[in-house]
């Protein structure tokens, strides 16, 4: 077994991507450099860096990430809740169920960035119109999640909580439907944090002040690097929100790795 | 819980269940087609009755109309157990272990104690001697994923015992294990019926099992079911696992005689 064959597991896999990053950025500081590619079509990648600095001394960079930060979880916490809260009940209540399936099949297809122009309307560029138009996306990713875990509990666990005197509404959803649908209503709240984040971008590119409204005014200067600096600022937060979570998730969950 | 369970004083203080004339559909069979009609049983209390009856006669059901999990389409169930705030009357141990994955050992025996008289120190003490009882004590901060077929089931009847019933109902709890387990787990459930003085109604498809554990058997059979054939046991535990052969050849007659058709047995 000494001789791996072609294509087979690298010995070093981080080198290789570090290597591989490397070679990314050098290949494109070199299409800036040589004039290639215009400045304002495209920054150098160590221009960035430099727009940091820039952006952190003027102040704007940690208004902008604060103010996206702060109506992003607005959005992203009423619309998970709601999401989860509407499609348990969906699953727990046959009545209900049939009275909303229409509805929901009515709402459900229109993309969320379509109602911005309502949102707009209703709430002005505002922190409230950005949390609106994250929320309804983030409510439709939670309801179909949650609904579809409490669906699948078993009725085994239902039929034991009647027989130790837990078989009352409350009492069985608190101790025995919600525990058991958490790892499916986990994954549904963990995909609604992703697409929290395309939602910011989109209703700050339409004047509400955050990241996706510095990017609209650097746009408009061709200041590429400040644009490059907010993409990866994004990306950043995007991750962090998303490495947050899965530890949350981690300890919530241990039982399920055992 | 809305199931017509009449919990009245013992009228006859030898009796812990008394069953009368009982009758059971599936609610969504519209044929009216009865699994269970016309049958009569009394469970006498501490006892160990044994129901035996081919797959699917009914045995289960009958179970869970007695735990009160399903409500019976004719006749009267009475379990007569004196109420107590710090007790189940009944709890069932079932044929798979099934724990809560969520809940570690400890707190998948407390589950029935939750909502009962008892402050969160009484709960773990009781959860932890209903762990004792069935030789599980250093499990208790398991995950149940960890525990072995025999281990899981052993946690389900610590389950039941730590609300002290007065009523276990077992429905095939041991059927699903390798014979050795299976061999320990019977002993250790006498051992722990004698200790506790429950009353204990077992549903086997097993006729060894029954044989070798229940003072009583009840043979189920027909269509719908009702008792067709009873055999007391008096013989003192530990019984000789091979010494049962007439009582065991009884039953199966008891149990073809009903099925002429050849069921499977």
């Amino acid at each position: 077994m000494k001789d791996l064959p072609a294509g087979g597991p690298p010995r070093y896999p981080v080198l290789l991507s570090a290597a591989g990053l490397a070679i990314f950025l050098g290949v494109w500081e070199a299409t800036v450099r040589t004039g290639l590619l215009p400045p304002a079509w495209v920054p150098a990648p160590s221009a960035v860096p430099l727009a940091l600095v820039r952006e952190i001394r003027n102040g704007i960079w940690i208004t902008a990430v604060g103010d996206s930060l702060s109506h992003y979880a607005t959005g992203v916490i009423i619309g998970s809740l709601l999401g989860i809260t509407v499609g348990a009940a969906v699953a727990l209540l046959p009545r209900f169920d049939a009275a909303q399936a229409w509805v929901a099949r009515l709402l459900r297809p229109i993309p969320p960035l379509a109602w911005i122009p309502f949102a707009l309307i209703w709430f002005g560029a505002s922190q409230t119109a950005a949390a609106f138009i994250i929320g309804v996306g983030v409510f439709w990713l939670n309801y179909f999640a949650s609904q579809s875990a409490v669906r699948a509990v078993d009725s085994g666990l239902i039929e034991l909580a009647a027989a130790f005197g837990q078989g009352g509404f409350f009492r069985r959803l608190w101790k025995v439907v919600l525990p058991a649908a958490s790892p499916g209503i986990f994954s549904g709240v963990r995909s609604g944090l992703g697409q929290g984040w395309m939602a910011v971008v989109a209703a700050e590119l339409f004047g509400i002040p955050g990241v996706g409204q510095r990017m609209t005014e650097a746009a408009g200067v061709l200041a590429t690097d400040v644009l490059v600096l907010y993409m990866l600022t994004i990306a950043l937060l995007y991750g962090l929100t998303d490495f947050l979570f899965e530890l949350i998730t981690n300890r919530a969950m241990a039982w399920t790795r055992q | 819980m809305d199931t017509p369970v009449t919990k009245a004083p013992p009228a006859a203080p030898e009796a812990i269940v008394k069953l009368q004339g009982l009758a059971f559909a599936h609610p969504n069979d519209t044929s009216g087609r009865n699994v269970l009609a016309g049958l009569d049983l009394v469970l006498p209390r501490g006892g160990f009755t044994a129901v035996v009856g081919p797959s699917g006669v009914g045995k289960s059901t009958l179970l869970r109309v007695v735990a009160g999990l399903a409500r019976p389409s004719a006749g009267e169930v009475r379990l007569l157990a004196r109420p107590r705030p710090d007790r189940r009357p009944a709890a069932l141990v079932f044929q798979d272990a099934r724990l809560m994955p969520w809940r570690q050992v400890a707190a998948n025996v407390a589950f029935g104690l939750e909502g009962l008289h008892l402050s969160a120190a009484e709960r773990r003490r009781r959860a932890q001697e209903a762990l004792a009882l069935v030789g599980l004590a250093a499990e208790a901060d398991k995950w149940p994923a960890q525990l072995s077929g025999g281990q899981r089931q052993r946690v389900g009847l610590a389950r039941a015992l730590a609300v002290e019933p007065d009523l276990l109902l077992m429905d095939e709890p041991f059927s699903a294990l390798d014979a050795i387990t299976r061999h320990t787990l019977q002993d250790e459930l006498l051992r722990v019926w004698q200790k506790t003085g429950a009353s204990v109604l077992f549903v086997t498809h097993d006729l060894d099992e029954a044989a070798y554990l229940a003072d009583r058997v009840v043979v189920l059979g027909g269509t719908p079911a009702r008792v067709v054939h009873e055999l007391t046991l008096d013989m003192p535990h530990p019984r000789l696992r091979g010494a049962l052969a007439e009582e065991v050849a009884g039953l199966r007659r008891a149990l073809e005689q009903n099925f002429v058709g050849g069921a499977g047995i």
